[in-house]
């Protein structure tokens, strides 16, 4: 039996998803030097071709005038918020200091499939930065697998910037982008070191309660006043690219670039309403509980505090609430234990349950340790110990914990009479 | 023990059993000095742990690794394999820091197990040298690590297959510096497994010649007919075959055991289970560590079920403990300590406990059946022996054929090399998924050849079916999936159904998994299904969904399960000639279907009750050895060619194990009176898998000696008119054990 009848007759067992892929579309092979197909097109929609070594790649680029309006801001703003950063003296991961605008580049990709893996290919890389008096945002496009080598040729003699913005982009693009580039690295220049905004971790940070998932499509909806109109949705990106490989025409995969392009002006609104929020430029907002949380962990303690502390006139009940608890324990921190025990015997009270159960422990210990008052630590750490082992989610080391605390509180109760 | 032994031996109750008693003598080692070349640091750590020179078999291998020679160590259980391979990489790191090496363990148990006696050397050299296992359970924080900094990293071949390779770039400090890779455990990568795991080191080869390495390879076997041509099809290099043995060993006894005749016109005995059983316990209420293996699943639990009521008030219920595929690695590494620690006595197992895993020496070890293949025997019997104790090795024989035939000529066992392991690795399913695989690796050009696969068909195949893009001379992936993620290494259907405990619902837990051509047979509605000794019944098997829903059950019975089968010869590529008969080697469509089940009670083994399986027909394409005979030699009615073939089917079914190494389930013997394809009376044996893995071509090549060897094994056979050791019970007639041999005889001319 012949090679071609056996993988004919096996193909039922080799899970071949062959759906629309057998209605065969024009011959595919490439010759070297050809004519390019629909090049019209391409040049009626702002694209150029780049030759290299016999290959080529297309090369889209538009320019925003820096007045346009992007959602909540115009891209002026971003001269703003890099000044600002420039002026604050606070250490932050999206701190612009020492960099000027337009020394971040605004970056995302297109890829054949999801997650990482050498075979998932690059076939979009996108960015924009501040030129002059404009967003220059351009576009790299492989015509099909293969192409690389033009691809990564003309990107990475295109950028000589500082840092990079993405959304995600620790975790997906930036090392796809690298996995790509190490299959091709004998041909091209070198990857070079960037700085790294991803902005997917600060939108998290702010938004993960508010958003069901913190998408970029979410946030630009949520958050930057922006809506879509016809959009492409990004999973069927892999789709479009296989059609546009078959078929040539740009008219299919333009959808697909205008994704990636408002994708990409999207970041820069982003990055100025992060910014803005970050340095507290608009005063107190939502997002002051989550930043100042978010300084907390970042070990900017009086940054935090002060923070926490504008919360306490402008916030709801709950975030005062949620200050307050802070801010306890930075006084007890600070030796300040009258206070800091005043607030928690509060928070017991009034606070979440989360929040009630912090405050019960902490008043409880600063009860035994520095007021000795084991009867008020033994009542409160009591009424703690009970209301946990009602909840069937209690951490069992926490309730052991407390119930030695208990004991121990009994004893030295007895010990003190 | 030794009076444990001579006791065993002179028992009364035992001596009409014992068919044969062959004692293994004693062995001295046989040592070298440490080879020149080796590193001062590791001498002092060697002779720390009182070592001073090496075995002859270490010694070999150390020179041929350092020297950049490719070898396979043929090593008995416990002779210091790993020192084989351990020895010249650490060697290989301390000479240059660069130097990696890969580790590749059949099993997650066996990789964890290495590490943790691998780590013990390095500490013991006190040298800066990192080892770390990469699999499922790695956690992502250290896995950068372990790809930019791992001297050695020790992995599985499935999460090469898809965690690592497929991740190539990742790695690119690995496959830059990869000067060794290892294969332990060389005799499990036959059949299925084998073939992709072939495919696979195909594939990590390839992506070494693209980082510019070209690793040795050293690979560790148990004894097997052919562990140099195992090597080198697996590996495609040539290799050196290391087998001068020079670890010592204690006295061993290796006894047959055959349990009494209970029925003798059916020629049947008492169980084996029923037999080991009780044997265990002797041994047990001693105290005296014992391993029972057991050959399928199920009989690891009847047995834990039994031993664990009888001997658990002795010695604590958890003294006592089951091992096998389908368990949670927790649970394995704790039985695993028990045993070296010796909290546990006893441990009833699958072959799982076959490999290198590191659960000490044991005192005896009960075989309930022969386990299917010499090398298995021998590797199971390497449980037990401590180096300056006696040991025990008890094989209980069972009613089926091979077994009797195993149990009755104990000369055929002790002479006998052990069988071939067979792989076929161009298996055209096998290839062109990783031929998928390799392509979302590294794109592939014109003159490519996969290892010595020709693969420009199968380039041009996928590209017509839109999942390679060509592009000049060369061949691109284009398609959104992961490919290594729909192709598993190891089952045969590819989709796994995953076991849901709905006892405690809506807690639900999944308690394992299985392939589905198994779950077909063990997880249709109404299965009896044990797991961890206990009984649970299948409540639903959602076939589309592939998950078995399962509850907790109390019942004195477990089920069996019917598999129908059609079959169609597509073509003939083979053919011999004789002057009765014919035999065939080709491609054949078969179509599988569950049928129906029994309920088989424990103890007695009746049979109380019966119910359908309505499952969908599976379709399977695969090659098949056809043994016909020429209708004309024989003027029988059907009915009574039916019965002759259908005795003589089993018979070989039986039978072929012990000539291509693989287990009866990798095979299927199906006879037809009036075959389709030529009208005669055929005996087809395929292969299970789709597309073959080289079984049945083998059998065709072997044609003749499986024949007579069958036709002995009738022969001799004690029964009357048939019994399950020799042409089965599905025959009906007085006649058929005259006719299978006469049939047997006929094919055979």
């Amino acid at each position: 039996m012949s090679l071609k009848n056996k993988l004919g007759r096996m193909k039922g067992h080799m899970k071949l998803d062959s759906q629309d892929k057998n209605n065969t579309g024009p011959e595919t092979k490439t010759i070297v030097n050809e004519k390019i197909p629909f090049i019209e097109k391409w040049q009626e929609n702002d694209t150029t071709v780049y030759w290299f070594d016999n290959q080529y790649c297309f090369i889209r680029e538009v320019r925003y005038p820096i007045n346009y309006r992007h959602g909540k801001y115009s891209f002026k703003e971003l001269i703003d918020v890099v000044g600002f950063w420039n002026k604050s003296p606070l250490d932050h991961p999206l701190s612009a200091k020492g960099l000027g605008a337009q020394d971040l580049f605004f970056f995302d990709t297109e890829t054949t499939g999801l997650g990482g893996g050498a075979g998932n290919t690059i076939f979009l890389l996108g960015y924009a930065f501040l030129e002059k008096e404009a967003i220059v945002l351009r576009q790299h496009v492989l015509p099909q697998p293969g192409n690389e080598i033009p691809l990564y040729q003309s990107f990475l003699k295109n950028i000589n910037y500082d840092t990079l913005v993405t959304y995600n982009g620790k975790a997906f693009d930036w090392p796809q982008l690298k996995t790509r580039h190490t299959l091709i690295r004998e041909h091209v220049p070198r990857l070079p070191e960037f700085g790294h905004f991803d902005l997917y971790h600060a939108s998290r940070r702010l938004w993960k309660n508010r958003l069901a998932k913190v998408k970029l499509s979410a946030v630009e909806e949520e958050i930057l006043g922006l809506k879509r109109e016809s959009d492409i949705p990004g999973y069927l990106a892999p789709m479009i690219f296989f059609d546009f490989v078959e078929r040539k025409d740009p008219e299919i995969l333009l959808g697909v670039m205008k994704h990636n392009e408002i994708d990409i002006l999207s970041l820069i609104t982003l990055y100025i309403h992060l910014s803005r929020q970050i340095l507290q430029v608009d005063g107190y907002g939502e997002e002051t509980l989550e930043i100042a949380r978010w300084l907390n962990y970042l070990g900017k303690t009086d940054e935090a505090l002060e923070t926490y502390r504008r919360l306490l006139t402008h916030g709801t009940n709950g975030e005062r609430i949620t200050a307050r608890h802070a801010i306890a324990y930075q006084m007890k921190k600070n030796k300040q234990y009258g206070l800091a025990l005043d607030i928690w015997l509060e928070v017991a009270e009034s606070g979440t349950i989360k929040q009630k159960q912090e405050a019960l422990l902490e008043a409880s210990k600063l009860l035994e340790h520095h007021y000795k008052d084991y009867r008020k630590a033994l009542m409160l750490s009591s009424k703690l110990l009970e209301e946990l082992e009602g909840l069937s989610s209690s951490s069992a080391t926490l309730v052991q914990n407390l119930y030695k605390r208990c004991e121990r509180l009994k004893r030295k109760l007895k010990a003190s009479n | 023990m030794q009076e444990m032994i001579a006791q065993f031996k002179t028992d009364e109750k035992h001596l009409e059993n014992i068919v044969h008693w062959h004692t293994i003598e004693p062995r001295e080692a046989s040592s070298v000095p440490f080879p020149e070349r080796m590193d001062e640091t590791i001498r002092k750590a060697l002779q720390k742990r009182g070592i001073s020179g090496l075995y002859t078999h270490q010694a070999t291998a150390f020179r041929a690794a350092v020297q950049g020679k490719s070898l396979v160590a043929v090593t008995p259980t416990a002779s210091g394999k790993t020192f084989c391979y351990n020895l010249p990489v650490l060697q290989s790191i301390l000479e240059n820091e660069k130097t990696r090496a890969l580790y590749i363990f059949p099993t997650k148990a066996l990789s964890y197990d290495q590490k943790s006696e691998l780590h013990e050397m390095i500490e013991d050299m006190e040298a800066d040298i990192n080892s770390y296992t990469y699999d499922g359970d790695t956690p992502s924080n250290i896995r950068q690590k372990i790809r930019k900094a791992g001297h050695i990293v020790i992995t599985n071949p499935d999460m090469l297959h898809s965690g690592i390779l497929p991740h190539h770039t990742k790695w690119v400090s690995l496959f830059e510096n990869l000067k060794y890779v290892i294969i332990d455990e060389l005799h499990i990568y036959r059949g299925v497994f084998g073939s992709h795991t072939a495919n696979v080191i195909r594939r990590l080869r390839r992506i070494c010649k693209f980082y510019g390495s070209d690793p040795v390879f050293i690979c560790t076997s148990a004894t097997i007919a052919n562990p140099k041509q195992l090597a080198e099809e697996l590996t495609e290099q040539d290799m050196l075959l290391v087998d001068d043995n020079g670890a010592p060993s204690g006295k061993k006894h290796f006894v047959f055991y055959n349990p009494p005749v209970v029925n003798k016109p059916l020629n049947i005995r008492r169980s084996a289970v029923l037999e080991a059983r009780t044997l265990a316990m002797e041994f047990l209420r001693n105290k005296i560590q014992t391993i029972v293996f057991a050959r399928s699943r199920v009989r690891v639990e009847i047995l834990l079920t039994y031993l664990q009521e009888l001997v658990s008030k002795q010695l604590g219920p958890k003294s006592i403990r089951g091992y096998r595929g389908g368990y949670l690695p927790k649970q394995r590494r704790e039985i695993e300590k028990g045993l070296r620690e010796g909290s546990i006595y006893g441990v009833v197992s699958t072959n799982a406990l076959e490999l290198g895993v590191d659960i000490g020496q044991l005192q005896v070890c009960i075989m309930t059946g022969y386990p299917g293949s010499i090398a298995s025997a021998w590797q199971q019997a390497g449980r037990a022996g401590r180096r300056h104790d006696e040991a025990l090795i008890i094989m209980v024989g069972s009613s089926s054929a091979l077994d009797q035939y195993m149990i009755q000529n104990p000369e055929y066992f002790f002479s006998r090399s052990p069988e071939t392991a067979r792989i076929n690795p161009d298996n055209l399913v096998i290839l062109v998924d990783h031929i998928k695989c390799a392509a979302y690796e590294l794109p592939f050009q014109k003159g490519d050849t996969f290892g010595r696969a020709e693969i420009m068909d199968v380039l041009e195949f996928l590209t017509e079916e839109r999942v390679l893009h060509q592009n000049g001379d060369k061949w691109f992936w284009m398609d959104d999936a992961f490919p290594a993620h729909n192709i598993s290494l190891r089952s045969a259907s590819q989709e796994n159904v995953v076991i849901i405990d709905q006892t405690e619902a809506p807690d639900n837990k999944v308690i394992g998994e299985m392939d589905t051509f198994s779950a077909m047979t063990l997880l249709h509605d109404e299965a009896i299904y044990l797991h961890q000794g206990i009984q649970y019944q299948v409540e639903l098997l959602d076939w589309e969904e592939k998950k078995a829903y399962v509850r907790e059950v109390n019942v004195d019975y477990y089920t069996d399960a019917n598999l129908a089968v059609q079959l169609s010869v597509l073509e003939v590529d083979k053919q011999k000639n004789f002057s009765s008969n014919e035999a065939a080697y080709g491609d054949v469509s078969v179509r599988a279907m569950a049928t129906i089940f029994k309920k088989i009670k424990f103890e007695t083994h009746d049979n109380i009750g019966s119910g359908p399986i309505t499952l969908p027909e599976v379709e399977l394409h695969t090659n098949s050895a056809m043994l016909s005979l020429n209708p004309e030699v024989l003027a029988w009615d059907d009915n009574r060619m039916e019965q002759g073939l259908i005795g003589a089917s089993h018979a070989l079914h039986y039978m072929i194990p012990l000539f291509v190494m693989c287990d009866p389930n990798d095979i299927h013997v199906y006879p037809q009176v009036k075959a389709a394809h030529n009208e005669k009376p055929t005996i087809f044996i395929y292969d299970s898998y789709p597309g073959g893995i080289g079984l049945s071509e083998k059998v065709y090549e072997k044609v003749g000696t499986i024949l007579k060897e069958t036709r002995n094994m009738v022969e001799r056979c004690q029964c009357e008119s048939g019994c399950p050791s020799c042409i089965g019970t599905d025959t009906a007639s007085q006649g058929s054990k005259k006719d299978a041999i006469l049939l047997l005889g006929l094919f055979a001319n």
